[in-house]
């Protein structure tokens, strides 16, 4: 899952019921010696919570509460909005999160062995030009201050460690994503133009502003850029280049950044990808990530400090109503079984579109514009690894040309020598036109279906995994991250969906910026804030 | 005449097979004991005397035997082919025990002895009647002595080559069992309950066709063709493989197939390990090893009196506990890991630095050289970053640092990635016969004192002088400058060391 899968969306606070559904599965394998024991773990009742939206069957209210401002949502786009509130000294607000944790889709798993990501997983280097995002790196400790240099100090143990990445083509592993060796002259050569085709987008700019940036909203439009977003990734390559290695190079970055390939996204994501991130934090780091045992979740505890006491989970919102002066939250405490109704000067909404529609009559025609690509997980204790060994082990594990996204070692980050047995996290994007059909294609298949697919694409390179194997444990993500498809980033709904309600009610989501990543999350949660109080 | 002469002759080449089998049993013994215990002089001596001796007992006590003679015949040559053949399988899992190791080679010899004793007056008495008894005697000894000169010329021209000592011995075994096979079907007829007789035969046949089969994989033996020395002792932890072989008077020690110590020259490496950094240190009260788990770097710390306590922080459990009890390796580091002054600790040491609290006044570091990217984390920066904070002010650290002429990008990278973090920093290096020109990074956590200072020494060292500026000089063939800083996400390291070691191999 290199550069960017993060699908670091921030909570959408009622649908983590209908989007994620941990469930393990009941091990059959006719194949196997001994009956094994599944893990059995299982996220509760927010499936059935979130579905309780459509028809809002809730108890009817039984107590109130008066608040300033109520954060809706406790995804990294909330948990940075409460950062925000803190920093300018409004500590009066209230978060209230579906699900029993915040985090979103920065959440984690834990075993015996090591923590594992439920989601989003690492964070490229931020650029030099983002200074919020590197001021909270600071405060977290993950980069030290500058030196003399003046070059970005990281701490070494929250960047990836090497051997980072390795590929399995044609019966052996190689070094990197691209089978390097495999290459022929042609391959080498379209390789190395693409390359520079993103340099030449990664450093373009008008007005002083870059055509390709993080966040987005940095962004300036030029017919240029404009352009690309109008078709697929796919049709502006085959304007250009042919080689197949590349496609399927490309392809999986599109899968992995946008769970969506380069059939469905637009140019200008696609290129995103390769363009937005400057490289410039650290030379000596080149393509370095930050990443931890449990993902994104690592960066979500650094953000606890800021909404501990102020935090209300199990709670959903089911109903909101602008009164006068001030707006009126219904919200339904699943621990309790009781409803509520909170009165709230101003409301910040970080709840994604498909819940807003909902929510707000004045989004469900904005929603539909919104598509949202479903994901698996998988993480599987395995006893021992095996593979040819033509490579090492590296944290990320990708078969050339497969379904899946590959898997990432959990316990790459450990300071330890060895680690046995292992822990690995395999990721399946589903890369079609139809995410309603794919979604529900994931819920309707039965465990095994999922359990038998992840072993097939990982028997390709590791025979014996399913002898090997002490567990799996499925999670599933149905609304895994929005889909930047031609048109969507450059077009009006997610405009539209952003607009503010009678300055009570304001609208904040990665949806919103067409991107699916922690800095987008991050910096959305940080403009709702400013935007909140000017 | 046919069929009496076949009976004789028959009867006269158990004679000769059973010569040969007891010789190459002793010779079994003589070298194992050698190979295990050293001095192989005394050893053999003691073998052959012991054998003779217990010959001797076994020809005394034969006269008791009166009835059944043929049948008894028959057993003895089945039981000299199972302990025979068995003795070295024993010998080797015993090894681990030394103590008891003796007694049971000394014993298995008496009996093999004894057995063989039995034989000849024993065949003797069985052909008395049948063959004039000068014949006899001629033909009995003459055999019994041209199977001993056979054997002897066998054994180390052929067998041990080829088949190893337990091969060689298992192999005998079951050509002394298949005789009496042989010999219990042909004479089915002249003892009682033949059955019974040819099944003990065919079961004992079995148990050594097994343990031949499989002698190989059980102790590794097949590890010795790689080795080209004898390996008398191996073991797999859960993090490694450990091998020890001697070959004349040198014993060797591999971890994971690389050679960790070799007896006769590991006083330089170990002398010029520990000894720069004990003289130099202000102070020695706290002394830390990493890695070191032979305990043979402990055995130099424990040279200097004032140490009070020695910390040793070694990932396996099984290296240290061997080091611990084993006597022939308690030899080599003095049973310096039983010492009272010393704490070994079986944990990570990466992970154990990071919550250690307690600070050290000399950091002795003695890893594996950096050949994974799992070994190439105790390299890294953070790693010295974090081991700093384990260090009283002017504490002095030294780490092993590959070869410097073999791997010098290797060694120049790991010194750099020290210069990063400490204040002072040097390199030297000591030539040690077995591993080549080996080299050393130290460090001073502080300017409180130089390289060049030496607050204290201690006597009897072989190979360091206390004059560490005899050391620290590079020829060009040994220096490389062009290196970067070893960090857990480049692991630059693992690719140097790879690269310059995989040109070599």
């Amino acid at each position: 899952m290199k550069s960017g899968a993060e699908f670091n969306k921030s909570r959408r606070n009622f649908f983590k019921s209908i989007a994620t559904a941990l469930v393990v599965l009941p091990m059959l394998q006719a194949c196997k010696q001994k009956a094994k024991q599944w893990v059995v773990k299982l996220t509760g009742t927010r499936h059935v919570l979130g579905h309780r939206l459509w028809s809002k069957d809730f108890p009817a209210p039984t107590a109130h509460l008066s608040v300033p401002i109520v954060i809706v949502g406790g995804g990294v786009t909330g948990l940075s909005a409460a950062r925000q509130l803190h920093r300018k000294g409004h500590d009066d607000f209230l978060l209230l999160e579906m699900e029993d944790h915040v985090g979103g889709n920065a959440s984690n798993g834990e075993n015996t062995y090591t923590k594992y990501p439920l989601g989003a997983h690492y964070l490229p280097l931020p650029n030099r030009e983002d200074h919020e995002l590197i001021a909270f790196l600071k405060e977290s400790k993950i980069l030290k201050e500058e030196d003399q240099t003046g070059l970005l100090n990281f701490d070494e143990t929250q960047i990836v460690f090497a051997p980072n990445e390795r590929i399995y083509y044609r019966n052996a592993w190689h070094e990197g994503l691209i089978p390097k060796s495999e290459l022929s002259a042609n391959d080498e050569a379209q390789f190395a133009a693409f390359f520079q085709q993103m340099e030449y987008y990664r450093s373009q700019k008008t007005a002083g502003k870059y055509w390709f940036d993080i966040p987005l909203k940095n962004v300036i439009w030029v017919n240029e850029n404009r352009a690309l977003d109008q078709m697929t990734m796919r049709e502006w390559m085959e304007k250009q280049w042919s080689s197949s290695k590349l496609f399927a190079y490309v392809d999986y970055c599109c899968r992995d950044d946008f769970g969506l390939g380069i059939d469905y996204v637009s140019a200008y994501a696609g290129i995103h990808y390769f363009a937005a991130r400057k490289k410039n934090a650290q030379p000596e780091y080149e393509d370095g990530v930050l990443t931890w045992p449990e993902g994104n979740a690592r960066l979500v505890r650094h953000f606890h400090s800021y909404v501990k006491d102020k935090t209300k989970v199990n709670h959903i919102v089911y109903e909101v109503k602008i009164k006068v002066g001030g707006v009126e939250l219904w919200v339904f405490d699943a621990q309790k079984n009781q409803s509520l109704i909170i009165h709230a000067q101003k409301v910040i909404m970080t709840t994604p579109q498909f819940v807003n529609a909902y929510l707000f009559d004045s989004h469900k025609k904005y929603a539909r514009s919104f598509h949202y690509a479903p994901w698996l997980l998988a993480t599987l204790v395995v006893s021992e690894l095996k593979d040819n060994e033509t490579y090492p082990l590296c944290w990320d594990n990708v078969l050339y040309e497969s379904d899946g996204l590959g898997y990432i070692y959990d316990q790459h980050q450990h300071l330890n020598q060895v680690s046995t047995p292992k822990v690995i996290t395999y990721y399946h994007s589903f890369s079609s036109d139809n995410c309603k059909r794919d979604r529900r294609l994931l819920y309707q298949k039965p465990a095994e279906y999922w359990q038998q697919k992840v072993f097939n694409e990982l028997k390709k390179a590791h025979p014996t995994i399913e002898q090997v194997t002490e567990s799996m444990t499925i999670h599933r993500l149905g609304h895994g991250m929005i889909s930047p498809k031609p048109g969507f980033i450059t077009g009006q709904a997610r405009r539209n969906a952003a607009q503010t309600m009678e300055n009570r009610i304001y609208f904040a989501h990665t949806d919103l910026s067409g991107i699916s990543i922690f800095e987008e999350a991050f910096h959305q949660g940080i403009d709702v804030v400013n935007q909140l109080l000017s | 005449m046919g069929k009496k002469f076949r009976f004789e002759l028959l009867l006269l080449f158990a004679v000769f097979v059973i010569a040969t089998c007891g010789l190459i049993y002793e010779l079994v013994a003589g070298t194992l004991a050698s190979y295990l215990l050293g001095d192989s002089v005394k050893q053999f001596s003691f073998i052959i005397g012991v054998y003779l001796f217990s010959m001797g007992v076994g020809s005394y006590f034969a006269k008791f035997i009166q009835k059944n003679l043929l049948k008894t015949f028959v057993e003895i040559e089945i039981l000299v082919g199972l302990v025979g053949g068995l003795s070295s399988v024993v010998l080797y899992f015993l090894f681990e025990n030394a103590a008891s190791f003796q007694f049971v080679l000394y014993f298995l010899v008496f009996v093999t002895g004894c057995l063989v004793g039995l034989e000849i007056p024993l065949l003797m008495n069985i052909l008395k009647d049948r063959v004039a008894f000068r014949d006899l005697v001629s033909n009995v000894f003459a055999f019994d002595y041209i199977g001993a000169l056979l054997a002897s010329i066998l054994f180390p021209l052929f067998l041990m080559p080829h088949f190893g000592i337990m091969g060689t011995s298992l192999f005998f075994g079951m050509i002394n069992v298949s005789i009496a096979i042989v010999l219990s079907f042909v004479l089915q007829n002249e003892v009682k309950r033949p059955r019974i007789l040819q099944s003990k035969a065919l079961i004992s046949f079995t148990i050594l066709a097994v343990s031949f089969l499989f002698s190989d994989r059980l102790l590794g033996l097949s590890e010795e063709k790689f080795y080209g020395e004898n390996i008398i002792y191996t073991q797999a932890t859960p993090y490694q493989r450990i091998v020890l072989t001697h070959q004349k008077s040198d014993y060797r020690l591999y971890l994971n197939n690389n050679l960790q110590f070799s007896s006769q020259d590991e006083y330089r490496y170990h002398e010029a390990l520990v000894h720069p950094a004990m003289s130099m240190a202000p102070k020695i009260d706290h002394v830390l090893v990493l890695g070191g788990g032979d305990g043979l770097a402990v055995r130099e710390v424990l040279k200097y009196r004032d140490v009070k306590s020695i910390t040793l922080v070694d990932l396996d459990a099984g290296m240290t506990k061997l080091f611990q009890t084993n006597a022939i390796l308690k030899g080599f580091n003095k049973n310096s890991l039983n010492h009272p002054k010393v704490t070994v600790l079986n944990q990570d040491a990466y992970i154990w630095s990071k919550a250690n609290t307690k600070r050290f006044d000399v950091v002795i570091i003695d890893f594996p050289d950096p050949s994974n990217y799992s070994l190439g984390k105790l390299y890294a920066l953070n790693f010295y970053q974090t081991l700093q904070k384990n260090l009283t002010e002017n504490a002095v650290v030294v780490v092993q640092t590959t070869s410097p002429y073999f791997a010098p990008k290797s060694f120049w990278c790991i010194q750099k990635t020290i210069q990063h973090v400490f204040p002072q920093v040097d390199a030297y290096h000591a030539y040690v016969p077995s591993f080549g020109e080996w080299g050393f990074s130290i460090a001073i956590n502080g300017f409180g004192t130089t390289f060049n200072t030496v607050y204290r020494t201690v006597q009897g060292l072989r190979f360091y002088t206390y004059q560490f500026d005899t050391m620290n000089q590079f020829p060009s063939d040994m220096m490389q400058k062009d290196v970067e800083i070893n960090r857990l996400d480049n692991q630059i390291l693992v690719r140097y060391f790879d690269e310059e070691w995989g040109r070599i191999q």
